[in-house]
């Protein structure tokens, strides 16, 4: 949590009383340390594998045992191979493009664990980690990648929003959906089952989008129960962090209003009891919050970019010895919560996996061509239905049917 | 049984369409599983390392290190030792045009339309490989193209507007007849009309390019069109009800000159320059009179019942030659001339009545002297022998000299009317039509009569309106009632 | 003369114009470092430095916005749109500020800036990488709006568009790229004006009219045709607004017959404009109505789609076959 609780100061009560210091203090950037996130960040794991405190988040993980411990790491290690497998899929010519999220598996199964069925989350288009955990199909999600569809899943089946490749504009998205749930009464009832909270998923350089920040302004003024969860990976394509902010991104909450907090995005731990808290906090009415989950993009920005053109693989290097799913392993065998036995079974489930997701891949159906024209309104729309009939009867005009 | 599959040069991303393959990671004889990397390639901007799409020992290599290839050529050889079931032979290269895609009509990728490229700078375009696209960020890349048509189904296409001739450009080959382009040559000038025209032009079968055009700016008005088929043209006529408006001139073929000269003399000149002298110094005014002339017809009936008129001839004209007699002598001016010489006008006492013949030498105007002398049955004489002696061409010129005033008879042609041309010299002449049944109102009621037009042309220097409407008046009265002749004396 | 790529041949023309006028700066997302995701600005910033091809932070109304201040200081701003589908939230700053301004102020300001948009899809991707969206543009008084559709074109008509003081939205055929052609770098000047049309290829019977990444689906069109004994005279429009008008129809003049075509929705896509300028100039002329072979009213469909959605060789000869049957 940061050191200044903006919430209680001149923002929520009115300005009759001005902290020079306060003010100082906030428009103050932080020094930061290159590539370590500083020392703000939050992190319950180290990249070895050691488990540290935290006073304000270790109580959200005190309840995890070895099965829910276990359970992470095979969601990990699942995320990762069917990520792995997408990008070959790709390389492949199976599918068009694939946005991968190596080395982002902590930040994403960490949160997406954090939700209750009744959350709602917004994705990005990287967010498969989070999809995951909402139970949606790898396979629905290769669809997009594949030029089957631009989604296709009913969003509201696993409470997982639709993949929104315009920069940031789903985190307008996500507000609009917490004002929702704020006037159906969900919020701050006390009923676990009842409260509800969302979470708007977008990376670095999403914060500098209008949108973005028109969306922390109606959050924040609306009070909204709404997670807003950056996952920092450092690049923009091919613009750093310097491209798109003077300050550490979670700092910039407290410009808007509410608090910003930076987890080891590589932290499944950390994430997960940030988000947990984060969460808790939103469906109790107490508004909107920050997270940023400092990680890194290890892999290109798409399977078409060539990273080397902006950055030098030393940086890279440095972030192997950081890996979201080495630590825990590490962490797992020194505290005899897994053997060999179990590893070498979630590798193999997830070849398993890999291979249901290839083979579905492979056998998708392509799109019926006159389904171009459905769904297009709700109510029929006299120039979609000529320009239907149009096309059939044009296709049909062809030798050989069509 | 062994399968051998060959993986081709997915496209590498950022819009290359080639590569160089820097590092082997593999060889053959080496086993390889699905997604191993297998090899480093090196496109103009990055280093890629390609994963195996599928398992099994690797065959051959079948690119060298170091060596270029293009997207879509087969790179590795791996023998997969699975049984034929493999529904496709050679791996998928990237942003190949999946087989599923419904009615994507599989484009034979060739540098075909680079063929295109003689007028415009159209360029070549990479990669002329059979499944092989032009890659970019964020999709399969660009699809090669060329310029081909599917084939349609006959009768699906529209039918062309215009007959199927061929253009200057056009090719030999034989045109798909159903859509051939329309007739018009190179050069010619558009017609220009507007769109409800052009309609009417084409249901009427009509080229538009023949019709004159009265509008400003040399636009064809729909009453152009109207008048081009009125007009009677043989492309309005001949034009085919259904099909092509665009008229084609036959062409015959022709033997022999094309043209036949004939010398300007005898009768030809000499009526030449009497028409001319005529028309030219005459002023000419004819005026027409419609008359009921059945009490005429039956009159020639009776007369050529009559034993008087038994062996000579007897016809309207021989009436018309006689009203016009009685009318000029109720009206003398008529029958006189202009003397410009003497500054007179010259009425004549008698009337050497002029008969218009056709006769094998031309045109010929013999004149019966002293006709107003004449008894009806003299008169029919003297037609008679002069029809005859002008018919034979022996017409001696004292006939054809001192004609006073002229009768020239259309009626045998069928022709209704004219407007003929003073005998040189005469003040008036008449012409004398077809005589047909026509309706006609006797008596308040609509009955079928005889009925002809008269014309009468006139000197206007010395014959005024009312004398010349004076005398046509009297020469219908007698014909329509002709006991006018009693009348008269 | 050189043979370019469309993208280089950008490429070269940007450089020209940074080496004539100081004042021309480049804007964009990864233009810098990476060069542009097609490269288009590929090593311009070593040449020209940071403060003169910048890499923005992620906004593209920030790009806009920014751009008409720096207009206003006196400089001249190449911003680059990574897609066509991003320029939406920029859509305000272009149509409120950079069209209206110059009116605003009585003529007082003038904003010279180029807006490169890669436009157009066929190229296999996801959404809001494949819109067609010049209508918007050329609906807007104030911008004017160009599409070149070779590399020559590419290469001088971005110069020009730089030179010139109006506000120019350039649109860039994405899809067309890699697609090379001969381009004399050396020359004073290019072969024509920044607003003028261009017959791509002569013909008799049919006039067919688009531009950017239609031409060459036109040009090939017209050659499939050819071996039908068909004659297309096929006109690169290169300028839509203004449209070059006189060069159009003065081409319908000599056929009679004009099928206008583009990725764009038919539905009030600039072949509407074409058609009704076109049948009022050239009424008299017309041996058929103008006709229009476009995208359908539909959203960009998945790319396993585009094909049939995008007006191909065969649905443009079919619009062709149309008009020869009236």
């Amino acid at each position: 949590m940061s050191d200044i609780d903006v919430a209680s100061s001149a923002g929520a009560e009115g300005t009759e009383h001005i902290d020079e210091a306060a003010v100082a203090a906030l428009t103050a950037p932080v020094p930061e340390t290159i590539g370590d996130g500083g020392p703000e960040l939050v992190q319950l794991l180290t990249p070895e594998g050691e488990r540290v405190d935290h006073p304000d988040y270790s109580a959200y993980v005190a309840d995890l045992d070895a099965d829910d411990l276990r359970g992470f790491y095979r969601d990990l290690v699942l995320v990762r191979r069917v990520d792995a497998e997408a990008t070959a899929l790709q390389r492949q010519g199976e599918l068009g493009i694939w946005a991968s999220l190596l080395g982002q598996e902590a930040a994403q199964v960490g949160s997406g664990r954090a939700l209750r069925p009744q959350d709602y989350a917004f994705p990005t288009y990287r967010e498969h980690g989070v999809a995951w955990c909402r139970g949606v199909n790898p396979l629905n999600l290769l669809g997009l990648f594949r030029g089957v569809n631009h989604g296709g899943w009913d969003p509201d089946e696993k409470n997982f929003h639709l993949y929104t490749i315009v920069i940031g504009a789903q985190t307008l998205h996500a507000t609009g959906y917490a004002m929702g749930i704020q006037r159906d009464g969900a919020v701050g009832t006390g009923d676990a089952d009842r409260d509800a909270a969302v979470v708007a998923y977008f990376g670095d350089g999403a914060t500098s989008q209008g949108d973005v920040n028109e969306a922390f302004v109606y959050a924040a003024v609306n009070n909204a129960p709404v997670v807003f969860f950056c996952q920092n990976n450092q690049w923009a394509i091919s613009e750093p962090n310097d491209r798109q902010t003077r300050i550490p991104l979670y700092q910039r909450a407290r410009g808007f209003g509410f608090p910003g907090v930076r987890v080891d995005g590589n932290d499944v731990l950390a994430v997960y009891a940030v988000t947990k808290a984060a969460m808790d906090a939103a469906r109790s009415g107490q508004g909107p919050m920050l997270i940023e989950a400092f990680t890194y993009r290890m892999g290109a920005h798409t399977t078409s970019d060539d990273p080397t053109k902006y950055r030098v693989s030393a940086e890279v290097e440095v972030w192997k010895h950081r890996d979201p799913i080495a630590r825990l392993k590490a962490y797992l065998t020194a505290h005899a919560m897994a053997d060999t036995e179990f590893f070498d079974a979630v590798d193999r489930e997830a070849d398993e996996l890999a291979a249901t997701v290839r083979e579905g891949c492979l056998s998708m159906p392509d799109p019926e061509p006159l389904s171009m024209f459905d769904h297009i309104y709700v109510e029929e729309h006299p120039v979609v239905e000529a320009e239907r009939a149009e096309f059939a009867a044009y296709h049909a005009s062809f030798e050989g049917g069509h | 049984m062994s399968s051998i599959k060959r993986f081709n040069l997915p496209d590498p991303g950022e819009g290359l369409t080639e590569a160089e393959i820097v590092t082997w990671k593999v060889k053959a004889g080496d086993t390889v599983k699905v997604n191993d990397i297998i090899v480093e390639i090196e496109t103009a901007k990055s280093l890629v390392e390609l994963p195996v799409p599928f398992a099994g020992t690797v065959s051959e290599l079948l690119v060298s290190e170091g060596e270029t290839v293009e997207v879509g050529t087969p790179i590795i050889a791996v023998e997969t030792g699975q049984g034929g079931a493999a529904p496709v032979q050679d791996a998928p290269a990237a942003g190949a045009v999946e087989p599923g895609l419904e009615g994507s009509p599989a484009p034979k990728l060739a540098a075909a339309a680079a063929a295109a490229e003689e007028q415009i700078e159209e360029g070549k375009i990479g990669g002329t490989t059979s499944t092989g696209r032009t890659a970019v960020l964020v999709g399969y890349g660009v699809k090669q193209t060329e310029a081909k048509r599917r084939p349609r189904k006959t009768g699906t296409t529209p039918a062309p507007a215009a007959a199927p001739a061929m253009t200057a450009q056009a090719a030999p080959a034989p045109v798909a007849p159903a859509t051939a382009a329309p007739a018009r040559s190179l050069g010619e000038a558009r017609a220009l009309t507007k769109p409800p025209v052009r309609k009417l032009a084409k249901d009427l079968g009509i080229d538009l390019t023949q019709v004159t055009p009265s509008g400003e700016g040399g636009i064809i008005t729909r009453a152009d069109v109207e008048a081009h088929v009125a007009g009677g043209t043989a492309a309005a006529e001949a034009a085919p009800a259904a099909g092509a408006p665009a008229y084609q001139a036959p062409v015959f073929a022709r033997s022999g000159e094309r043209e036949t000269r004939v010398p300007i003399k005898g009768v030809r000149k000499m009526t030449a320059q009497a028409m001319s002298a005529s028309a030219f110094t005459a002023p000419h005014v004819t005026e027409f009179i419609t008359v009921d002339v059945t009490r005429t017809m039956k009159l020639v009936d009776r007369l050529r019942e009559d034993r008087e008129f038994r062996d000579v001839k007897v016809t309207p004209l021989l009436i018309v030659a006689k009203a016009l007699l009685l009318a000029a002598r109720r009206n003398p001016e008529i029958n006189a001339t202009w003397d410009e010489a003497a500054g007179e006008i010259v009425v004549k006492n008698y009337v050497n009545l002029g008969i218009a013949a056709a006769t094998p030498r031309g045109l010929m105007v013999p004149n019966i002297k002293d006709a107003d002398q004449m008894s009806l049955r003299q008169l029919a004489d003297a037609m008679g022998a002069l029809v005859a002696t002008a018919r034979e061409g022996r017409t001696p010129p004292a006939d054809m000299a001192g004609g006073s005033i002229t009768i020239t008879n259309v009626g045998v042609f069928g022709v209704d009317n004219g407007t003929p041309i003073l005998n040189q010299g005469e003040a008036a002449i008449l012409c004398f039509g077809a005589v047909r049944q026509m309706p006609w109102v006797v008596k308040g009621k609509v009955k079928p009569r005889w009925v002809t037009q008269l014309a009468l042309s006139f000197d206007h220097r010395l014959v005024d309106g009312d004398l010349g409407s004076r005398f046509l008046a009297d020469v219908a009265a007698v014909l329509e009632d002709p006991s006018k002749g009693l009348v008269w004396g | 003369m050189s043979t370019l790529t469309i993208a280089k041949g950008i490429n070269n023309g940007l450089r020209r114009s940074m080496e004539r006028d100081d004042k021309v700066i480049l804007m964009g997302e990864d233009i810098g470092k990476l060069g542009g995701v097609f490269r288009v600005t590929d090593g311009l910033q070593k040449d020209f430095g940071e403060d003169r091809v910048i890499d923005t932070p992620l906004a593209e109304s920030g790009i806009i916005g920014t751009a008409v201040g720096l207009a206003l200081r006196g400089y001249r701003p190449v911003c680059e749109m990574q897609f066509d589908g991003f320029v939406y939230p920029a859509f305000d700053q272009i149509v409120s500020q950079v069209a209206k301004m110059r009116a605003r102020s009585l003529g007082a300001v003038k904003l010279p800036i180029v807006i490169r948009i890669p436009v157009g899809g066929g190229i296999g991707a996801v959404e809001h990488h494949s819109e067609s969206n010049e209508a918007y543009f050329a609906h807007t008084a104030g911008l004017r709006v160009v599409a070149c559709a070779n590399p020559e074109d590419a290469y001088w008509m971005i110069q020009q568009a730089i030179e010139t003081d109006d506000p120019v939205v350039f649109y860039e055929p994405k899809r067309r790229y890699w697609d090379k052609g001969e381009v004399d770098e050396s020359a004073e000047a290019g072969p024509l004006g920044l607003y003028d049309a261009r017959v791509a290829r002569e013909g008799e019977h049919v006039t067919l009219a688009t531009y950017g990444p239609m031409v060459r689906v036109a040009l090939e069109a017209a050659q499939a045709a050819a071996e039908e004994g068909k004659s297309i005279e096929v006109v690169d429009l290169r300028s839509l607004s203004p449209l070059d008008m006189d060069t159009l129809a003065a081409s319908v003049e000599k056929t009679g017959r004009l099928v206008v075509t583009h990725e764009a929705s038919t539905f009030l896509g600039m072949g509407a404009e074409v058609a009704a300028e076109i049948t009022q100039r050239c009424f008299y002329h017309l041996e058929a109505p103008v006709l229009r072979v476009g995208g359908y009213n539909l959203p960009y469909p998945p790319s396993k789609l585009e094909e049939e959605f995008l007006p191909d060789l065969d649905r443009v000869l079919d619009g062709v076959d149309r008009a020869l049957a009236y």
